[in-house]
């Protein structure tokens, strides 16, 4: 009991990172988690991203102790809770279903993990938290009488009471709606900023995780694909599940012929692009360029582009789609390909219509180029 | 926890009153319908609770009787009643649905107390029980000369009983004796009184008694001295009291029916009250016949109103009581016979049985035996009412 | 509870024409119901409050008539206290015994069985497959003087060399509890297998051992299951007789043996029908008691 650190220590000290240590969880059938490696900073908002049936789950309960590892170690802060029962962690949950007690009030589910760890006096700190998740007039109410976004407040409250070294949220917005959950990420973002807790977000969602997350991480079938800020994965991904799963990527084949300076250069369907060479991910050989949709630059045929870079000519619009803030083109390239090209609507000019024949560019500075040999829809969510 | 509303209670509404009034009324009108509940009084007159006798056209008899109480066939010999069923051209539906004189009596109440049919031609029960049935007018007399051997054969000591001292309208079917019985095996010094029964300490909690009220009564108004067919009430309670007695002390563990003799063989009861014919058969048990004298009971042949074979009934009983045909009963259900003459019938079907006082007692053993009093209405409930109360399980 | 919560219901606002349609239809339909009700509740009762208010003086050949003989009540309370008594407290034995047991094995089946769950289910109502008295009477072999029961507690001298079970109080109460048991563990298997194991879970992560989270979590949400199965065991169980009567001794007579007696041997049915309203109204009171103080008043 006493080698486990009191949830309420910790505070500003340094070194209470979490640390996952060759995790790995393997059912009869499957392996859930395979040998992860994963440092979560003290008081940073870390998200966990994948698509359903990753590990991203899996990885959460091993974290609360609600599994057990097959193998490697979770450590906090240095000290190895991998054994420790659950209710000796000094982690606390927010379940995807809020998991609230039905027979219990408001103020005695938030008052729950306090009252377990001994304290007399919940009444002040209760006040407190349910005041910052603005619940006060629900107190004496039962779960069932709260709508979506409250009780998930209430799952919120409940865990933040206990001051949790790391606070773990599983899919903690699926249930609400999309407006709803808008609102309640910049509320969890708010909180987090406030309390300063270390908080493990598992989610699907990848607007949601860039939002809130400091870090995320990409899960996928069990391993981390890659793991950076919100900014780095989407501009630099790594592998095509990564550009694919985060936002949307245009993957053209090509052939790489070398390295030029501080670019690699690759031979596009005939067009020689040039991708800077920290994006560059393969050196030799077939290779992908990736490039967002919105870094691609339309203009009709003749018509001077605004920041020209690698030019394609030849292309034609086969569908225009008018979205208020930008128009998204379905452009098809001479080679056959169709990419997305995302136009922001400055009134600079109209919709172009299917049939238009265009010019495609991009600069090359914003392309990456990734290793020709993985799958080019992985992480696609159509896929 | 949850606060009244104080005006609810100082100001009565003026649905609160409705509602009131309501359930007086409805509590009133309640009571008023429970008369609608009475029982009928069950007296009946079998001389206008009639029906057409269809003896002629439909030849087959419904008989109700005790389990275990009739020879069966077997592979040297045809059974009594297959016999009669052959010799009759009569077919014979014989059910085994008399448990209890009381059980029975629930069973048959309403229709014999309203003049509808039980749907039996002939059942048996035991004298104090077929006394009430004749009293109350739910038996039918036998025609004159239909049962010339029941007039004929018919053990003189059982001629006469005071509920039916012509024997027009019962027939016995079997007698037997009610005294004590004990494991040998198990039990070492004889037990020969009601009251070492009822106070041995080694026989503690194991002792059962008879639910069947006039046996076991009888037997303990016998300890006591007094005479089971002449009694007063005061001598009643004075046994009640005993048998009470004992049971508070835990030596008794039951009053039960046949259900006994499993248990005395298994040894769960080492000393009882027992009726003759139940024990009379193994080796281990010992039936003893009390110093103060035993019980003598007869389970009788009666034809209810509205049976619908009254012919065939008493050709049946007129068929039972040939000597030989008894003799052929007895030696398979070993009770007292009550057909004269079939001692020397017994001599061709089991030499070994015809000189056992339990099926053909003779005069002086029979000069130890009693019977109970035929009892009025009111005194069945009274004496019924207080043995259960100590006897009832 | 806060008195704010305490509020009136309004009654609904319908259109005149509409209300009197709902109603009649709602009629019609509870009809089944209320005939059903009638025949085999109201009816059964109110002859049962008659038999409690005959003439004690008639009997079952010359006919019972209803005289408001209230003293019946008075006379069976005074005559049958001991029977009455000792049934409540054997069927509140029995009941506790079987709460044990019954929840042990509820909460066994619904979350620890896995794949045995439905064989386990079906051995815990098996024994409804023979009858009722055909399992008492198995039980009196089983407890008899010489089996083995008694003798293994001979031997290991729980039982004095001239012991015996049967015939006494424990013989009574395990044929009671043995013959209820299924009536307690059903309905709190019920209501275990609804309580969702994220909530346990959810207990764990906040800090409660699982002993606690079983007292704070599991217990209270299988409130509604303990409350109907202690009803479901303890009112049949105050009003059997066949246990008494099977395994016990006249020492053992519990009230369902008495009016068993009044009604079909001694034919007293003043008495016996005083006496079923008198144990009828004891255990209406005892219910609603019960119920109120488990806070489970939804049941009612």
């Amino acid at each position: 009991m006493s080698q486990v650190p009191s949830p309420a220590a910790g505070g500003t000290s340094e070194g209470r990172d979490l640390e996952l240590t060759q995790l790995t969880k393997e059912f009869a059938s499957f392996t859930a988690v395979k040998s992860l490696d994963l440092v979560v900073p003290q008081g940073s908002f870390f998200a966990l991203l994948g698509p359903s049936g990753c590990g991203k789950t899996t990885t959460l309960r091993m974290v609360a102790g609600l599994e057990q590892p097959t193998s490697g170690t979770i450590a906090l802060g240095g000290h190895d809770i991998t054994r420790t029962k659950p209710y000796r962690r000094p982690i606390n949950t927010v379940f995807q279903n809020y998991a609230l007690f039905p027979h219990l009030t408001i103020f005695e589910n938030v008052a729950f993990g306090l009252k377990r760890r001994g304290v007399k006096q919940t009444h002040p700190q209760v006040q407190e938290i349910l005041q910052l998740t603005e619940l006060t007039e629900q107190a004496a109410k039962k779960p069932a009488q709260l709508s979506g976004g409250q009780q998930q407040r209430v799952a919120l409250a409940r865990a933040l009471i206990n001051r949790p070294e790391v606070l773990l949220l599983d899919e903690p917005l699926g249930a609400l709606d999309l407006k709803l959950r808008r609102a309640m990420q910049l509320e969890l973002k708010r909180i987090q900023t406030e309390v300063g807790l270390t908080f493990v977000h598992v989610t699907h969602d990848q607007e949601e995780a860039m939002t809130m997350a400091d870090t995320i991480a990409v899960m996928n079938a069990g391993v981390i694909e890659q793991m950076g800020s919100p900014a780095e994965l989407y501009d630099n991904p790594r592998t095509t599940f990564v550009a694919n799963f985060l936002g949307q990527s245009n993957l053209v084949g090509g052939k790489i012929l070398g390295a030029d300076g501080d670019s690699v250069v690759v031979d596009m369907q005939g067009t020689k692009v040039s991708v800077p060479r920290q994006r560059a991910h393969s050196t030799s050989g077939a290779g992908w360029v990736g490039i967002r949709p919105e870094k691609v630059l339309v203009a009709p045929q003749g018509e001077e582009i605004d920041a020209p870079g690698n030019h394609m000519r030849d292309a034609v619009i086969v569908d225009a789609s008018f979205i208020g803030v930008s128009t998204q083109y379905v452009v098809k390239m001479p080679w056959g390909q169709e990419m997305l090209a995302f136009e922001q609507n400055t009134g600079r000019r109209g919709v172009m219509a299917p049939g238009t024949k265009v010019d495609v560019s991009w600069r090359p500075e914003f392309s990456f180029l990734l290793d020709a040999s993985q799958d080019v829809g992985a992480g696609r969510e159509d896929a | 926890m949850s606060p009244e509303q104080p005006a609810r209670r100082s100001a009565p509404t003026r649905r609160g009153v409705l509602k009131g009034v309501g359930a007086g009324a409805f509590a009133a009108a309640s009571l008023g319908v429970l008369p609608l509940f009475s029982t009928p009084d069950r007296t009946q007159n079998p001389n206008t609770c009639t029906t057409r006798d269809l003896s002629n056209v439909d030849h087959s008899l419904d008989v109700s009787n005790w389990p275990i109480y009739i020879d069966q066939d077997t592979k040297k010999r045809q059974s009594t009643m297959t016999d009669f069923e052959k010799r009759y051209g009569i077919n014979v539906t014989y059910n085994e649905d008399v448990n209890d004189n009381v059980e029975f009596f629930g069973k048959v109440v309403n229709q014999l107390g309203s003049c509808q049919t039980t749907k039996r031609d002939l059942f048996v029960l035991t004298d104090w029980m077929a006394a009430r049935m004749i009293k109350m007018g739910w038996i039918q007399k036998h025609d004159p000369g239909s049962v010339p051997n029941l007039d004929k054969n018919l053990l003189s000591s059982l001629r006469h009983v005071n509920w039916d001292p012509k024997r027009e309208y019962s027939a016995p079917w079997q007698s037997g004796f009610a005294g004590i019985a004990y494991n040998k095996k198990l039990v070492k010094q004889e037990v020969r009184t009601v009251d070492e029964l009822l106070t041995r300490s080694d026989l503690r909690g194991r002792v059962t008694l008879l639910a069947e009220m006039p046996d076991t009564m009888g037997l303990v108004l016998l300890s006591d001295g007094k005479d089971p067919s002449s009694f007063s009430n005061s001598d009643f309670e004075q046994g009640v009291e005993k048998v009470k007695k004992a049971r508070d002390s835990g030596q008794i563990r039951a009053f039960t029916g046949n259900e006994y003799v499993n248990d005395l063989l298994a040894g769960n009861v080492l000393a009882c009250f027992a009726w003759s014919g139940d024990v009379a058969s193994y080796s281990n048990i010992e039936f003893v016949v009390p110093e103060e004298g035993m019980m003598i009971w007869s389970d009788n042949m009666l034809i209810p109103n509205l049976a619908a074979h009254k012919a065939n009934a008493e050709k049946w009983i007129n068929y039972y009581y040939e000597p030989a045909v008894a003799a052929q009963l007895a030696a398979y259900v070993n009770y007292v016979c009550p057909v004269e003459g079939a001692q020397q019938a017994m001599e061709k079907i089991d030499k070994s049985l015809v000189d056992n006082p339990l099926i053909f007692p003779t005069p002086d053993y029979l000069k130890q035996t009693h019977s109970f009093m035929g009892m009025t209405e009111p005194q069945v409930r009274l004496f019924e009412g207080e043995f259960n109360d100590v006897a009832g399980a | 509870m806060a008195a704010t919560e305490v509020t009136e219901t309004p009654a609904p606002v319908v259109a005149p024409d509409a209300g009197k349609r709902r109603s009649l239809t709602g009629y019609v339909l509870i009809l089944p119901a209320a005939v059903w009700l009638g025949l085999f509740f109201v009816v059964p009762f109110y002859s049962l409050l008659a038999n409690s208010l005959f003439d004690p003086n008639g009997s079952v050949l010359t006919g019972y008539k209803v005289t408001y003989h209230f003293a019946n009540f008075w006379h069976a309370l005074s005559d049958y206290h001991g029977p009455l008594l000792r049934s409540l407290w054997y069927a509140g034995v029995a009941t506790a015994i079987c709460l044990v047991i019954g929840y042990v094995l509820a909460y066994a089946i619904a979350m620890k069985a896995g794949r045995w769950k439905n064989v386990l289910l079906v051995l815990v109502v098996a024994p409804f497959f023979t009858s009722f008295l055909l399992r008492t009477l198995s039980w009196k072999l089983i407890l008899g003087d010489n089996g083995w029961v008694v003798n293994t507690l001979q031997a290991v001298h729980v039982l004095g060399s001239n012991g015996r079970l049967l015939a006494t109080p424990v013989a009574v109460i395990a044929g009671i509890t043995y013959n209820f048991l299924p009536f307690m563990v059903l309905p709190i298997y019920a209501s275990l297998e609804k309580v969702d194991g994220r909530l346990i879970e959810a207990a764990g992560d906040l800090y409660a051992s699982p002993i606690r989270a079983f007292g704070k979590v599991t217990l209270p949400l299988s409130m509604p299951g303990v409350v109907g199965g202690t009803l479901l065991t303890f009112i049949p169980a105050a009003g059997d007789y066949i246990n008494a009567a099977l395994l016990g001794s006249p020492n053992q007579r519990m009230v369902g043996n008495v009016i068993q007696d009044l009604f079909t041997t001694t034919g007293d049915y003043a008495a016996a029908g005083a006496l079923s309203v008198i144990l009828m109204v004891i255990i209406l009171a005892l219910v609603v008691f019960y119920v109120r103080k488990s806070g489970t008043e939804e049941l009612l």
